[in-house]
């Protein structure tokens, strides 16, 4: 009986340290792409918090909105201070889950698909149950997460004034690239 | 010339000025960094501020070029390959998290260093997770 316990703690032991792994960055990338009839617009994000536990599937992301950089620092302006009021609102996040977990497995190199459902927050709206699918890769045992998915302004109540309708995209291309090297 | 033709040629001119000043306007460079007036702030200094009164920093710190001198903790490339460094500050896993716009940037861990760059602001990190945030600085270069 007493060996039986003790497998039994030797078993939950090794899970709990297996699953209690939660993995971040302070430098993953998020751009956005604007298409419109005038101009396309790209912006980078190279500062972007992120953290992943793979045990729990939670996954955050954080940014600050001051952070994204364009080709031109009109656009920057605009951007800032027109658009999404950066001073008012500096922090756009997700905080969600990976819904499909038990597909992918962090211990074997591969690409998974991966979805993901939780609380969208920009210019001080947050859109609830906000769901978009992505992949997540191991290489060498490092995990990455790649996404892309559209954004509707209107769902975040950016304006967009009617002389930049033809200049600014109603809805928003988001690409998410991070990497996840450091473990809490 | 009769007046039409002056008032013609008046508009056209009117229009051109305005059309290069719109032009200028729109393809303003951003900001100088390594010809801008600095300032100098130490990587402890620059986190306290953030943490202490995040106002007052933001209206001091925030879109300034700061010249920061510390240790390299770590450095490394983020996914657009820009060499990142990070600076330590004495709170534990606090850094200035430093972004450079080069690709090759001849850094080493433990060493040094000062480095302008303009403030972006303080991640505020992740509590739940327990992971503090770093100040973030952008558009970096090596202080000469």
């Amino acid at each position: 009986m007493k060996k039986v316990f003790f497998c039994l703690l030797v078993v939950l032991i090794t899970n709990v340290n297996a699953y209690a792994q939660k993995y971040f960055t302070k430098n993953g990338y998020i751009s956005f792409f604007s298409k419109a009839k005038l101009e396309n617009i790209k912006a980078d994000h190279n500062q972007v918090l992120s953290t992943l536990d793979i045990g729990t599937g939670d996954m955050q992301f954080s940014l600050l909105i001051k952070g994204f950089h364009f080709p031109k620092a009109t656009m920057e302006e605009h951007f800032n201070e027109d658009y999404m009021e950066s001073d008012k609102y500096p922090k756009a996040t997700f905080k969600g889950k990976i819904t499909n977990l038990a597909q992918i497995d962090f211990t074997k190199d591969g690409t998974y698909n991966a979805t993901v459902s939780g609380d969208l927050t920009m210019h001080g709206v947050t859109k609830k149950n906000f769901s978009t699918s992505g992949t997540i890769t191991i290489k060498d045992g490092k995990i990455s997460a790649n996404s892309k998915f559209n954004v509707l302004l209107k769902d975040h109540n950016i304006k967009i004034p009617k002389v930049m309708a033809s200049n600014i995209a109603e809805t928003i291309e988001i690409t998410v690239t991070c990497s996840y090297p450091n473990k809490t | 010339m009769s007046n039409l033709n002056k008032i013609l040629l008046l508009t056209l001119l009117l229009i051109a000025v305005i059309a290069i000043i719109g032009l200028v306007m729109w393809n303003k460079p951003h900001s100088d960094v390594e010809g801008a007036g600095t300032i100098k702030v130490s990587p402890d200094d620059l986190y306290n501020a953030f943490v202490k009164d995040s106002a007052a920093a933001k209206n001091m710190y925030i879109n300034k070029v700061v010249e920061v001198s510390g240790e390299v903790s770590e450095t490394f490339t983020n996914e657009q390959f820009q060499t990142v460094v990070l600076l330590k500050t004495a709170t534990e896993r606090v850094s200035i998290n430093c972004t450079f716009e080069e690709k090759e940037v001849q850094v080493k861990k433990g060493t040094n260093i000062a480095i302008k760059g303009i403030c972006d602001g303080y991640n505020s990190g992740d509590a739940d997770m327990d992971i503090p945030g770093d100040v973030v600085l952008v558009r970096c270069y090596l202080s000469k």
